[in-house]
């Protein structure tokens, strides 16, 4: 009983007294738009790296070329360095000013998730049957419709789940944001640790909030993936 | 209407093409026939530009679309072409299938798209699969649908690209005969088949393409009672 008491109080210090809720609430909102944001610049830039790389292996012109070049370098830095020291790069490289750590932090991610991102989507496309592009294009629709109306609808049906995924392992690197003093979950739990000399309880608090945030986006992801295979239906 | 001169194809060093110059006229309905392998796949394919030719000109309507200031997509429009895979768009309906083209390149409304849909539809004998996914259909109504796609462009001719190669026995006569009614209203056809039933009953005009050239072609009666060439003749008899 007294064991049960005593557990009740170090989590009530870690969580209750002097409305510690509120930092948690802190983190959970910067992780969310870090998140949030980053997300959708990933996702942005994985989509033209993957369109203009497909786009440069069927098609001679010299401009895609470069572009192709430019973009393989992207994905084999961002792949091969840490995103812990992409991060500092980042904050020191262009967003030297004060108070400016929350955008070095979506930057960061964003681009960090858009080399993943675009190569999870070029596969997607790559798997749609070439039969789609030419019956397009024997229609007379240009390029750029045939890939947005035709090939991207079922290339993203395809990958949703390695989508998914990704986006699930974005929200827990945001983790690495309180390293350039952003007051994420896991920084608001190390910092409420430090001052109830009671580092645990915050730990595993901040773990159950990513367990949420995790599980509801699964529970989004599959709603929209069953959304999505309408046409499968027999 | 089509006019190739000296039309040649090659694929990494293989000469698939070897100097094709043929002309079709408007309302002719040309059978291809010929051993796989054999380049008539590629000619097709190479009348829309699907394939770009190595060199040689390709003629449609009085343009030269080998021409790179040439808007192939605009001439395309004009050429419905019909695929052995069939090639429907697996995440559109049938109605969606068949209006999208036409109401994305601006050449009919919506409404005016889905009527004429709807129409076609009921011609081909499958009104009530307008919103119907793809995945539901049979091999043999798939392909129909995709013809009737192909229709809803107002093409002046079509081209068929082993329309029936895909499809169980029991529905390649369904398609066939689309194909045959679509003949007797007058529409220029250039068809790659192994069909050779349909070659006599609805051709104007069979081609023989053997080693990327045209061996051999005449109207469908001399053609498959009197063949002249010794591979035609090697080629009938194994599949007549």
């Amino acid at each position: 009983m007294e064991k049960i008491l005593e557990l009740g109080e170090r989590y009530y210090n870690a969580f209750i007294a002097e409305s510690r809720y509120l930092a948690y609430l802190e983190g959970i909102r910067n992780t969310l738009i870090i998140s949030l944001f980053a997300v959708l610049l990933g996702a942005l830039i994985g989509v033209l790296v993957a369109v203009v790389k497909y786009c440069a292996k069927e098609n001679g012109n010299p401009v895609l070329k470069v572009l192709d070049k430019i973009c393989g370098l992207y994905v084999t830095i961002i792949r091969a360095t840490p995103v812990y020291l992409q991060i500092f790069i980042i904050a020191n490289l262009i967003f030297t000013a004060r108070d400016m750590e929350l955008y070095a932090a979506i930057t960061c991610f964003g681009i960090n998730s858009g080399a993943y991102v675009s190569e999870i989507i070029r596969a997607g496309i790559e798997s749609i049957d070439k039969g789609q592009f030419e019956a397009g294009q024997s229609l007379g629709l240009g390029h750029g419709t045939i890939m947005k109306s035709i090939i991207l609808p079922q290339a993203i049906k395809n990958i949703l789940p390695a989508l998914g995924n990704e986006f699930i392992t974005l929200i827990k690197e945001t983790a690495v944001a309180g390293a350039i003093a952003v007051t994420d979950v896991t920084k608001a739990a190390q910092y409420i640790g430090s001052r109830t000399w009671d580092v645990l309880p915050p730990l595993f608090i901040a773990a159950g909030i990513y367990l949420v945030i995790v599980l509801g986006l699964t529970k989004l992801l599959n709603i929209f993936e069953r959304r999505l295979a309408a046409s499968d239906h027999h | 209407m089509i006019t190739t001169k000296n039309l040649c194809k090659s694929f990494e060093g293989t000469q698939v093409l070897k100097g094709i110059s043929e002309t079709i006229e408007k309302g002719e309905k040309v059978v291809v026939i010929g051993p796989s392998g054999s380049g008539k796949s590629t000619f097709l394919r190479c009348l829309n530009l699907l394939e770009t030719p190595t060199s040689g000109e390709i003629w449609f309507e009085g343009k030269n679309i080998t021409d790179p200031k040439c808007d192939i997509q605009r001439i395309r429009q004009k050429m419905g072409m019909v695929f052995q895979q069939f090639n429907l768009f697996p995440h559109m309906t049938v109605l969606q299938n068949i209006t999208f083209a036409p109401v994305k390149l601006g050449i009919m409304k919506q409404e005016e798209a889905e009527e004429k849909a709807r129409e076609l539809l009921k011609r081909i004998g499958l009104p009530d699969k307008e919103d119907a996914y793809p995945a539901q259909l049979s091999g043999g109504q798939k392909q129909r649908i995709a013809i009737v796609r192909s229709l809803a462009m107002n093409p002046d001719v079509m081209l068929f690209d082993e329309p029936t190669s895909a499809l169980d026995p029991e529905m390649v006569g369904e398609v066939l005969q689309l194909m045959k009614e679509l003949a007797d209203d007058g529409m220029t056809m250039v068809v790659v088949t192994h069909e050779m039933g349909f070659a006599k009953e609805v051709a104007t005009r069979v081609m023989f393409i053997d080693e990327g050239i045209v061996k051999e072609q005449a109207p469908p009666d001399e053609f498959f009672a009197h063949p002249k060439d010794p591979r035609l003749k090697e080629f009938l008899s194994k599949v007549l």
